[in-house]
């Protein structure tokens, strides 16, 4: 079954390969604009060899962590009052729906104002496009808590921050993960986002520098880059985290 | 001694647009060491009594009073065990059990030594280290149990745990709830729906009566234990109770 799928995946991998060099040895267009694979593969050599590829990548995965683990850290803390306290949510709960709806990108401007350009503005930009899903989905992951959950909790003492680390989180998580799955993604969009527009470092940059010398295969290098860091979290974190969290609660 | 005392507990359920009186009036002695079993129409509000007592419910008139100290709060002297157990599925068994120790404060290795000694109790040394989805019902239930009495309170506050589960099952429980009843000398408060189920269990049966309810009949229990359902001598007490109980079922369905 596995063998089977993993056997259509790379047919299927092979053929656009093949499609797309097919296409460029045909030349229709200039091969600056529509470079073959194998130039890409070139460039992705260049890249590592000369250490700009893993550079970019470390300083974009850095300021995805940072900003990531403030939109976490904030998200469920804000989540949590919101469902706690009909006040919060009444009032800061319909501001968080609003400002949900704003890309991250839209924060550019005023981070470059604010913080000029420089790691704060780009990671807050990150922070700042994803702590709203984060926000939303412990507010979700809480109001849906059993509520005998914590009756039981709170006849057997627990209260104040006891409740919220040894109860409301713990209940919470399977609908967190999905806060932090959509984050990620946010934060991630976020990153490579601002880092174009602030054009200081990072996968971001580079992707700037490829169109700035219109090097076509560049471009597409670090695309294919971004893609597969992408790939990567999501299997290696969030799909692990989530496996986990959901075979321990029996939900599959 | 009296350990809990009810006086005068009134409760409306509050609806959308309409309040119903649930208890109008509840007048209850429960002595230290008792084992009462509440039985009455369904929906009369005996679970609502029962959540009075743990403190999760304030009533809007009356009092509870538990060692001559009226109840505002929950507290780990009184606790309530859930008909679905509400077991914690993060946790596995053992740490479910030694919740309430770890909230206390108490260190881990004082935490495992008594939590050994429940869960070799209720027969669940075997399940420590499973999480709760992969038990029974009635597995369940001994797990809920457990939680209770590590934590040593002096009333256990039972709301039907044993509505949701087989027969079989059910017959075990009852045996082994009346052991550890005896062993432990705790006072219990029991709400079933069950007359046969209160008759095994209770020193005291109390009959609640339909909405707005009060206590219409307390039947002692007197008979050695362990109690079974089959037993034949208990068959005149069950009749008693359910003499008292039927014109109220008959009530409920009217007011329907």
């Amino acid at each position: 079954m596995s063998k089977h799928f993993t056997a259509k995946k790379i047919i299927f991998y092979v053929a656009i390969i093949a499609v797309w060099q097919t296409v460029a040895d045909a030349n229709f267009w200039p091969n600056e604009i529509f470079p073959s694979p194998w130039e890409v593969i070139q460039d992705l050599g260049y890249g590592a060899a000369d250490g700009s590829l893993f550079y970019g990548i470390g300083t974009s995965m850095l300021r995805l962590i940072v900003g990531l683990a403030i939109a976490i850290a904030g998200g469920i803390t804000l989540g949590i009052f919101m469902a706690r306290m009909e006040t919060v949510n009444q009032t800061i709960g319909s501001l968080v729906l609003g400002l949900q709806s704003i890309p991250s990108i839209a924060w550019v401007p005023l981070a470059l104002i604010w913080f000029g350009v420089s790691d704060a503005g780009i990671i807050f930009v990150t922070a700042i496009g994803a702590i709203f899903a984060v926000t939303i989905n412990t507010y979700t992951g809480v109001k849906n808590i059993d509520p005998h959950y914590i009756e039981a909790a709170q006849n057997m003492g627990a209260k104040g921050s006891k409740l919220i680390t040894l109860v409301l989180i713990p209940a919470a998580f399977p609908y967190m993960i999905s806060g932090f799955k959509q984050g990620w993604a946010f934060a991630w969009r976020g990153v490579i986002g601002a880092e174009i527009l602030f054009s200081f470092l990072g996968l971001g940059f580079l992707l700037n520098v490829g169109r700035q010398t219109i090097d076509v295969s560049q471009v597409i290098a670090v695309m294919i880059v971004i893609m597969g860091i992408g790939i990567l979290i999501d299997g290696l974190v969030f799909k692990r985290l989530e496996n986990k969290v959901m075979s321990r609660w029996g939900l599959r | 001694m009296t350990k809990l005392e009810a006086r005068n507990i009134v409760k409306y359920f509050q609806h959308d647009d309409y309040k119903l009186k649930a208890l109008g009036g509840v007048n209850l002695k429960i002595q230290e060491g008792d084992f009462v079993c509440i039985v009455g129409p369904s929906g009369c509000g005996k679970s609502t009594f029962l959540r009075i007592a743990a403190g999760l419910e304030k009533p809007e008139e009356g009092d509870i009073l538990f060692d001559g100290k009226p109840v505002t709060n929950t507290g780990p002297e009184r606790i309530m065990v859930f008909q679905e157990g509400a077991l914690f599925p993060w946790l596995k068994v053992v740490d479910n059990v030694e919740f309430g120790l770890k909230i206390a404060g108490i260190p881990p290795d004082e935490r495992s030594q008594i939590s050994q000694r429940y869960l070799e109790m209720m027969q669940l040394t075997r399940f420590a280290n499973s999480y709760t989805y992969q038990l029974s019902t009635g597995m369940k239930q001994r797990v809920a149990i457990a939680r209770a009495l590590v934590m040593d309170p002096d009333v256990l506050l039972m709301d039907e745990p044993f509505a949701a589960l087989d027969a079989q099952t059910r017959e075990l429980l009852l045996v082994e709830l009346q052991i550890v009843w005896q062993k432990t000398k705790k006072t219990i408060v029991f709400v079933t729906h069950n007359v046969a189920e209160a008759v095994v269990l209770g020193t005291k049966v109390v009959v609640f009566t339909n909405r707005p309810a009060v206590v219409k009949k307390e039947v002692s229990i007197d008979f050695p234990r362990p109690r079974l359902v089959e037993d034949q001598k208990l068959v005149p007490q069950q009749q008693k109770i359910l003499a008292e109980l039927k014109p109220e079922v008959k009530k409920r369905m009217e007011s329907e």
